[in-house]
């Protein structure tokens, strides 16, 4: 056995064997669980050096697992962020029942992955496709009863972007009769134009379903917000990157040979940077922090998108980056946010608030995270956002530049408010008895802090292997001198400085700010505030942090009010009635059921020549 | 060839007894009599005109003077299963009748949709 | 050991159950498992056999074209393995299930339904097959009315009222066969079937499609349907499901294939196949009980099968017996786990079924199980055969039904799933003591590691495809088998 069979031979036995052993000895559960990810994460490794294949005969086709260095990368995110996350859940979910149902699907999604990524062939792509649609469905719903509808309407989206998947699959099997991944790029170019752009098409909106682009985001919101927050953090963090890494590999693999290689990319662009600018918007105007964050997220895979759109080598790498760095920076804020809920049982943003001193740790993941959201140096967002404006910029795509730095700065709107309403601002006395999070919560929301600084700091690592995985992706020649930011500076070195000095000032003017702040503080209650006259009601909630963003949402309340959400909903429950009144063909009364069989009959025997033909 | 038209006459009889009658009783009563088209049907294709019975006991006796013996066979086999349906019906119509207290089908439609 | 086993022995048991019943309650209900498990031996035994070269059992010494044979080929192997099998399965659980006496009308009943349909499968005579059809339409139509209570008798005589159609209207068919070409061996009506005039040709056809098309839960003859699958008791659904609709498609597609195979009918019966996919599927989405949702959802599926059947080339043929298979265990799995879910709920509502993940957790756990497989989602066997269905219509360059295939999956794994939260995730009920038994558990149990196996090691049945569809592909070897075996 080589590496990779061992990752997803240990992955699947594990999830089974969780769910046994959580019957059976309830304490192995959760260090079973870890091991597992931590053997994953050994193996992953180990397979780079290896240069693993596998070639598994399963029904008529040839399964092939094989490592590329464009995997590779995908791999270790998963990895990583699956073990951080399951050190995380360790404690998170410790108060939590049928835990052997959340790490047997935890780890089952984290084996779709690992076998997504790893896949040279689409059956095998499509096969744990599902298992990971699944698996993260079964986690959605995982919580309560509110959850089944968002569950559903994510299965149902999941669905119409698996199936798109299947009809692409299934119609190049029937042009090629193979389904082999080196094959059908290398076969690509012989196919019809229609066909070329047929295939495209789905498969680009298969993957995209899953990276939430608009019009197809609406299960985000809520699955996001809904499911356990150590799965949201893999699901924003890594699951949703499979449909960014899906996408990367029709657009480069398959759509470049096609002739209508730049519209596409244009229209795909553009998609990217709608979701963008939009989900922004939606972002700000959230009360929960869980939401907020989900939307959020939606809005960064834009921006990748967006970058794997224009597809030029700094493009594509600033991308690659960003996907790296968002799986971290959201993992994070998710893992922050979790902490927040673990301890106070909400995650609304208008009751929390205050906790910079009771959750220090949190808090400086927290802030870490939205400074690298924000693509403020010296955080690693910085080089990812500066080479996307770039691309962007070099390649004229003027009016995107427009829309992501739009989106951009919005976003600093939602990050401020995340980050004051949970823990700045005035302490409650509501939450006087919060502590920070156990220990092996803040072990990985620190080690993920440590990486956005180091990476930072020191971005080719990272940047190293994004270009080794372009290469694979199609010769695209990428280094640092293409950009103005390692031109100006010269070179890593130089840009190191650059970005320490920046951070100096910035922590010490934070340092200053916060001590001179400290002093200076006055305790009163949130509810002390003036209110001319009127005095509030003992029910009204009057914390700062309601309505935070009041005038701003009322300019852009007609985009708010046209939600796509209702459309869906609307066409879903049209249809359920439809079906419901199709239904009535079944009456009850046997002798209208004979009746259909003589209609039947007669019909038949009416049309008998025009069904069946003369030359029966 | 009066055969042919009775049975096809006599299976549209049935059919129109099966979906128009609303009492239970009469749609099985119709139900037989569409089989009993089918069998007469199947009789008259084995039939020959004067034939005798399909035994050689008499010498001279050609096979072609003979009635076809398979459809009989085939009828007879038929009509046992006709009987058990017919039977199994009225036992089901006795225990609706039980829990309906009617024969109209149209009244007894409580599994629809 | 020979194929004529496979009637003689059940249909024997079935006559010996009642005399026994006089002696011990005990011994019947242990009879059928021995019978079955004797039934499964030989199917398996006689397999590689039968795969090899078809066995023709000619019965009471007359040659075809003049007796009536039984033909043992690679698909009826297959199939009486499968009926076997799944019929064992079933009896383990029905051990317990069925506590109401009589039971060895049950056992009886049951039996005559396991031989009705295995003759089905191994008769090589018109006649005969109409003879079996109708000793498992009326043992159906007992079985359906088991329970005595008033909605099963309506469901029995809406059942009856169109089987009887069915049957007349085959029966009409094999006499105008009969008044034509003066035979009933079907490898010899196969021979001779372009002696009939085009016209009656058509008229025998259209006769067939509905006298077999009702059997096979084609959408407008399919009334009685979810209707009996609702009203049995479970086991009997199972049967219905995993059983009978095997043995009528079967018939159904021989019959086709032998006489009628032209591109036409092929096509009409990919647009039948589609259409009952799509109205059943969408009559299931809110079906407020969960047997007749699983009955719609059956129906469903056989519309599946005859789209592949209908696509008629070797892999769609191969895919849809896959289907057929996968079929007959998830939808017996998910008759088996519904029977005790309503037993423990104690309504046939699925609004009752609110929090019994918690109560019941393994019995849901084989339902939710059977959910997702029957959705088609891997690691399941589910999930190979649907998959291979759409690839191989794509093949035949009808990418209109893979899309609308794929509609209706979207359909299904809605309201399946719809079940499996309420299960698991709505509130949690009063507890009922009573536990699912433990013969209920092994049955399920069994089904479902066998889906699981199959859902890995797809070769392991697909291997056996191959023969099968070229049995039912291959007219001409038939015939030469048949006739001169």
């Amino acid at each position: 056995m080589n590496s990779i069979e061992y990752i997803l031979f240990i992955t699947f036995i594990g999830a089974g064997l969780t769910f046994i052993v959580h019957h059976a000895l309830p304490k192995l559960r959760d260090t079973l669980a870890i091991l597992v990810s931590a053997l994953d994460l050994y193996f992953v490794i180990q397979a780079i050096s290896e240069k693993s294949k596998v070639v598994l005969s399963i029904a008529d086709f040839h399964l092939i697992w094989k490592t590329t260095p464009y995997n590779n990368l995908f791999a270790v995110l998963i990895a990583v962020l699956g073990f951080l996350t399951i050190l995380y859940a360790h404690d998170f979910m410790s108060s939590k029942d049928r835990l052997g149902y959340f790490y047997m699907n935890f780890l089952f999604a984290l084996g779709g992955m690992y076998g997504i990524v790893y896949s040279q062939d689409f059956i095998s792509l499509f096969f744990f496709w599902e298992i990971m649609t699944w698996a993260s469905f079964l986690l959605v719903i995982y919580c309560c009863k509110d959850a089944q509808p968002i569950g559903l309407k994510y299965f149902v989206f999941s669905a119409i972007g698996a199936y798109s998947l299947l009809i692409a699959i299934v119609m190049l099997y029937s042009l090629s009769g193979n389904l082999e991944l080196t094959n059908l790029i290398s076969n690509f170019s012989n196919f019809s134009v229609s066909n070329q752009l047929i295939v495209v098409t789905l498969l680009l909106l298969g993957f995209g379903v899953k990276s939430a682009i608009m019009p197809l985001h609406v299960w985000a919101p809520g699955a996001y917000f809904i499911s356990p927050s150590p799965f949201t953090a893999l699901f924003s963090g890594a699951l949703s990157k499979m449909g960014i890494f899906g996408i990367g590999l029709v657009l480069f693999k398959f759509a470049a040979q096609s002739g209508y290689f730049s519209y596409v990319q244009i229209i795909l662009a553009w998609i990217g940077g709608i979701t963008a600018l939009l989900a922004t918007f939606y972002a700000i105007f959230q009360t929960d922090a869980k939401k907020l964050l989900a939307y959020s997220s939606i809005g960064q895979l834009g921006y990748i998108i967006i970058g794997l759109a224009i597809g030029t080598p700094l493009s594509i790498a600033s991308a690659l980056f960003l996907t790296i760095l968002h799986a971290a920076f959201k993992a994070m804020l998710f893992m922050a946010t979790g902490a927040v809920y673990f301890r106070t049982g909400t995650t609304d943003m208008n009751s929390v608030s205050g906790l910079i001193r009771k959750m220090p740790f949190s808090f400086i993941t927290a802030l870490f995270g939205i400074i690298t959201v924000s693509g403020v140096p010296p955080l690693g967002g910085f080089a990812a956002k500066w080479m996307l404006y770039e691309s962007l910029i070099q390649s004229r795509h003027y009016f995107l530049v427009i829309v992501v730095f739009a989106a951009s700065t919005a976003a600093f709107l939602y990050l401020y408010r995340f980050i004051f309403s949970l823990f700045l601002g005035q302490e409650e006395k509501e939450w006087e008895d919060v502590k920070e999070a156990p220990l092996l919560m803040v072990i990985p929301m620190l080690i993920l802090s440590a990486f956005v600084l180091v990476v930072g700091v020191f971005p080719g690592l990272i940047l190293d292997p994004i270009s080794q995985s372009m290469n694979y992706l199609g010769n695209f020649n990428f280094n640092y001198e293409t950009s103005v930011l390692f031109n100006e500076w010269g070179n890593q070195v130089d840009m190191q400085t650059v970005v320490n000095t920046i951070g100096a000032v910035f922590l010490i003017v934070g340092l200053i700010i916060t001590f001179k702040g400290f002093k200076k503080t006055r305790y009163v209650s949130t509810k002390d505030i003036h209110t001319s006259g009127e005095i509030p009601q003992e029910n009204e909630n009057l914390t700062y942090a309601v309505d935070f963003y009041k005038p701003f949402e009322r300019a852009i309340a007609p985009i708010l009010k046209s939600s796509i959400d209702k459309i869906y909903t609307g066409i879903a429950n049209n249809l359920e009635q439809a079906f419901d009144y199709l239904r009535y063909v079944y009456t009850g009364n046997g002798q209208t059921y004979a009746m259909y069989v003589v209609f039947f009959l007669s019909l038949l025997i009416l049309f008998a020549e025009l069904i069946f033909g003369i030359n029966l | 060839m009066i055969y042919y038209i009775t049975s096809i006459l006599l299976v549209l009889i049935g059919m129109y007894a099966v979906l128009v009658k609303k009492n239970l009783i009469k749609i099985v009563i119709g139900l037989s009599i569409v089989d009993n088209g089918i069998h007469l049907l199947l009789i008259a294709i084995g039939y020959v005109k004067n034939g005798t019975a399909p035994i050689f006991s008499k010498a001279g006796l050609q096979p072609n003077q003979m009635v076809d013996p398979v459809p009989q066979a085939l009828v007879l086999t038929a009509i046992v299963i006709g009987l058990a349906v017919t039977a199994v019906a009225l036992s089901l119509i006795i225990r609706l009748y039980d829990h309906h207290k009617t024969l109209n089908i149209n009244k007894i439609r409580k599994l629809k949709w | 050991m020979s194929p004529v086993h496979f009637i003689a022995v059940p249909l024997f048991a079935a006559f010996l159950i009642p005399l026994i019943g006089k002696v011990s309650k005990e011994l019947v209900k242990i009879i059928p498992g021995i019978v079955l498990l004797y039934l499964s031996y030989l199917s398996i035994s006689l397999f590689p056999i039968g795969v090899n070269r078809p066995i023709v059992e000619i019965i009471a010494g007359f040659n075809p074209p003049f007796g009536i044979t039984l033909y043992y080929g690679p698909i009826a192997a297959f199939l009486t393995t499968l009926i076997t099998l799944v019929g064992f399965v079933i009896w383990l659980y029905s051990y317990k299930f069925i506590i109401r006496e009589p039971t060895e009308k049950y056992y009886m009943l049951f039996m005559m339904l396991i031989t009705g349909s295995t003759g089905i499968v191994l008769t090589g005579d018109i006649f005969n097959l109409f003879v079996f059809f109708e000793i498992t339409s009326i043992a159906a139509y007992s079985l359906t009315a088991f329970l005595r209570d008033r909605d099963g008798a309506e469901a029995a005589f809406k059942y009856l009222l169109i089987g009887s159609f069915a049957s007349t209207f085959f029966l009409l068919a094999i006499a105008i066969i009969y008044a034509n070409i003066h035979t009933l061996n079907l490898a010899d009506i196969a021979s001779k079937i372009k002696d009939i005039p085009l016209t009656t040709r058509l008229f025998i056809l259209i006769l067939i499609i509905i006298g077999l098309g009702i059997e096979s839960e084609m959408f407008p003859l399919n009334g009685w349907a979810p209707d009996a699958y609702s009203q049995a008791p479970s086991p009997v659904g199972a049967v219905f499901g995993g059983i009978v609709v095997k043995a009528a498609i079967y018939s159904l597609m021989r019959i086709i294939f032998l006489m009628f195979h032209t591109a036409d009918v092929l096509h009409f019966l990919v647009v039948m196949g589609v259409i009952t996919l799509l109205i059943a599927e969408m009559s299931a989405m809110k079906q407020q009980q969960i047997k007749r949702m699983l009955a719609f959802s059956s129906i469903g599926q056989m519309g599946l099968v005859i789209i592949a059947f209908g696509v008629g080339t070797e892999p769609s043929v191969r895919a849809a017996m896959f289907q057929m298979f996968n079929h007959a265990l998830i939808k017996s799995l998910l008759f088996f786990a519904a029977g005790y879910l309503v037993f423990h709920s104690g309504s046939k509502k699925i609004s009752a079924l609110d929090g019994l993940g918690h109560d019941k957790p393994i019995t849901s756990f084989f339902f939710a199980f059977g959910a997702l497989a029957i959705i088609g989602l891997p690691p399941f066997s589910g999930f190979w055969s649907k998959l291979y269905i759409l690839l191989s219509v794509a093949d035949a360059g009808l990418m209109v039904p893979v899309v609308l295939i794929l509609i209706s999956s979207i359909i299904e794994a809605v309201y399946y799933l719809r079940v499996v939260s309420r299960l698991y995730f709505y509130k949690e009920e009063a507890t009922d003591v009573r536990r699912t038994p433990v013969s209920g558990l092994v049955a399920m149990g069994i089904l479902t590691v066998v889906i699981l196996i199959v859902g890995f090691y797809p070769n392991l049945i697909l291997h056996w495809m191959t023969p099968a569809a070229n049995d039912l592909l291959d007219k001409a070897a038939y015939i030469k088998f048949g006739l001169f075996h």
